[in-house]
């Protein structure tokens, strides 16, 4: 078995620890990029939405290196991302692909039995111990964690450093470093050190830069290919930004989500504008943006894939509180066919705003 | 008290249930007009631009009643079965529509789980608030809007025509005779026979549904793709149109499930939105029986291509 798994910001790093961990042998697909897209366009159907058609194109690369099994989580959710597996199991046939699916699917859809018995299926491919699985597997989510929490730093430090392009800088080679490890416990250690130094890079505590917080479809926030790296955009102007959805997080809302202890403070938050679950993020992106509000953030940036349910009703929301709270919220549609100049351009008019906003330039009064 | 109904969305297939209720707790009962160019425009105008025709219709629907009534029903319909959603548009709804216009009036935005008797006794118990403080008349009103809805049936079956054609979409869209342009009288006079999903048994749609590899959990997916998937391999219809609005997330899906498991049966998939031109449609639709016209009298299941074809009888 070869294993690979669909981009999606940062996982393939944690991916990777996992495997190295049980042994399993697995092809990273490329990081996202244009051709992928190009592939994943041509074959998808015409309607669904970004996510899927990119996440073909890392399918189709990555059966080009070598692979033949994809894991993959579902959902039952209202949200279209549940049908993705079976959609793309048809398509990958389709195609003439010999491609093997192991879903990962919520144990209230399929059984606890049927999700352990597709765990058991991915194990089954080590020949480590059962100790040493679960090792790799509290590593790889360690890792996880950890990288959300460097990457969160750097965003937010990125306002603050004196050294312009330090943080960024930092970043990227904690990742390029990362995925040159070959056991999960250099892994570990590597990433820690990062973060030390992230930590301890010189910052201007009297700077106040602009805070801006990015909301919306977790895909789309969470791959920076798909919404044309926005972040590192932002610390390039030295705005810092913040973003809650984060793949730990997700993975944490799901762990708790039989509980109904998960989230609680954006339920909370999101009450007054959607006091009912509506499936995708909707909720999340709601409770985010009150949140980011009431932590004095200047602003925030929905981004959604176009055609998306959830965060349709959320972008009808928005408007609302951003009346009411006077909290400015742009909303960016992304897709196969978005430009990168137009959406740009719309970034740094809208920080411009923000940037006025503060200094309480009025303009033509 | 006058309650407003709005006639969007699912109105077409449950307005007994909700017209008796709340008729029967002594409302006055304003439903809006069927959907027309000012309806549209209204709902366009005030909509968010990503959604869907039909949710867009349903804003401009509450937009023309919203002064004429105390109360303003906006159901917000969780599950029809259980374990099914319809959209995540539909459980946002009330969110949608109180965000997008203002001046509303009193709403009532209860959630609707038909999935039992009890969980829809809740969200009248809860509804019926506005309008009684008696809970024997909010149950007897109850029963008797159950009954309501139990005597309507919703549904096309035409006989009596060479042609069928499985007329398969959202409700919302398939008897919207301003949306979807009078599809269906269009259908007939071009000599096709309706027939919609209604007739067919649930147990048949479970059946076909629970072919797939993932148990669906749309009600719409069951409904459409069940209904299609045995309309072609029943052999009841000879085509499938399949009315969808732009950008609906669903039918997506649903389209390509269809595709996958009936390949090679003819299909015709309708788009409407805001703008759909009336000629477009009207060509499509006679391009398509004549499509079947010479699949089921000339040459069953071979290609057209490269072969003598002669015009169909009598029409051309």
């Amino acid at each position: 078995m070869k294993a690979t798994v669909p981009h999606m910001g940062n996982i393939h790093v944690a991916v990777k620890a996992l495997f190295d961990g049980l042994g399993v042998e697995y092809i990273i697909p490329p990081q996202n990029n244009d051709e992928a897209l190009n592939i994943g366009t041509k074959h998808s159907p015409e309607e669904i939405c970004f996510p899927f058609k990119i996440m073909i194109g890392n399918y189709i690369q990555a059966i080009e290196k070598g692979a033949d099994t994809v894991i993959l989580t579902g959902s039952c959710g209202p949200c279209r991302f549940g049908e993705y597996c079976e959609l793309q199991m048809n398509l990958m046939k389709s195609l003439g692909y010999n491609l093997n699916f192991i879903v990962l699917d919520m144990p209230k859809d399929i059984g606890i039995k049927e999700l352990f018995k597709r765990l058991v299926a991915i194990g089954a491919a080590s020949t480590k111990s059962r100790y040493e699985k679960l090792k790799a597997a509290k590593q790889a989510i360690l890792i996880m964690h950890l990288l959300d929490e460097t990457e969160a730093l750097t965003h937010y430090l990125a306002g603050y450093e004196r050294n312009k392009g330090q943080c960024k800088r930092l970043l990227k080679e904690c990742k390029s470093k990362a995925m040159k490890c070959t056991a999960p416990g250099e892994m570990l250690s590597l990433i820690k050190e990062y973060k030390r130094k992230i930590e301890y890079i010189p910052v201007d505590i009297n700077r106040n830069p602009l805070k801006i917080a990015i909301i919306g479809e977790i895909y789309t926030v969470i791959e920076p290919y798909s919404n044309f790296y926005i972040e590192d955009k932002l610390m390039d102007y030295g705005v810092s930004s913040k973003r809650g959805m984060t793949p730990s997080w997700w993975l944490k809302n799901m762990a708790l989500s039989p509980l109904k202890i998960n989230s609680l403070n954006i339920k909370k938050a999101s009450r007054e504008y959607l006091p009912m679950e509506i499936g995708g993020h909707a909720r999340e992106c709601i409770g985010e943006a009150m949140l980011s509000f009431k932590e004095g953030f200047d602003g925030a940036i929905q981004i959604f894939p176009m055609g998306c349910m959830p965060e349709i009703v959320s972008k009808s929301i928005l408007p609302s509180i951003s009346k009411d709270y006077d909290f400015p919220i742009m909303s960016l549609v992304v897709d196969d066919m978005t430009g990168e100049a137009g959406y740009i351009t719309r970034v740094e008019a809208f920080l411009d705003l923000l940037e006025r906003r503060r200094d309480n330039v009025l303009y033509g009064s | 008290m006058r309650v407003g109904i709005p006639k969007g969305l699912m109105y077409c297939k449950y307005h007994p249930f909700l017209v008796t209720f709340f008729s029967e707790l002594g409302a006055e009962i304003i439903v809006s007009e069927d959907t027309n160019k000012n309806i549209l425009d209204a709902g366009v105008k005030y909509c968010v631009d990503d959604a869907c025709l039909p949710v867009k219709v349903f804003h401009g629907h509450v937009d023309s009643i919203k002064d004429k009534c105390d109360v303003l029903v906006i159901p917000r319909i969780m599950q029809l079965w259980k374990n099914e959603y319809i959209c995540p548009k539909f459980c946002g709804l009330p969110e949608m529509v109180i965000n997008s216009i203002d001046k509303l009036p009193l709403t009532i935005t209860e959630p609707i789980y038909a999935t039992s008797k009890k969980k829809l006794y809740a969200w009248a118990k809860t509804s019926g608030k506005f309008l009684s403080k008696n809970n024997y008349q909010i149950k007897r009103a109850f029963i008797y809007a159950l009954n309501a809805q139990e005597n309507y049936e919703t549904g096309i079956d035409d006989s009596g025509y060479e042609i069928n054609a499985a007329l398969i979409g959202h409700p919302y869209n398939i008897y919207d005779s301003y949306l979807n342009m009078n599809l269906i009288n269009k259908m007939n006079s071009l000599g096709m026979g309706v027939k919609t999903a209604e007739f067919t048994g649930e147990d048949i749609l479970y059946r076909e549904a629970e072919n797939l590899y993932k148990r669906p959990f749309w009600t719409f997916v069951r409904e459409n793709y069940g209904f299609a998937v045995s309309a072609a391999r029943g052999k009841t219809a000879d085509g499938i149109i399949y009315v969808s609005s732009f950008n609906c997330g669903t039918d997506s899906v649903i389209i390509e499930l269809i595709k996958n498991t009936v390949p090679g049966f003819p299909l015709l998939i309708l788009k409407i939105d805001e703008h759909t031109g009336e000629a477009g449609i009207d060509t499509r639709l006679e391009a398509f029986r004549d499509m079947l016209e010479r699949r089921a009298f000339n040459e069953s299941d071979s290609p057209a291509h490269g072969q003598h074809t002669c015009c169909s009888k009598g029409t051309l």
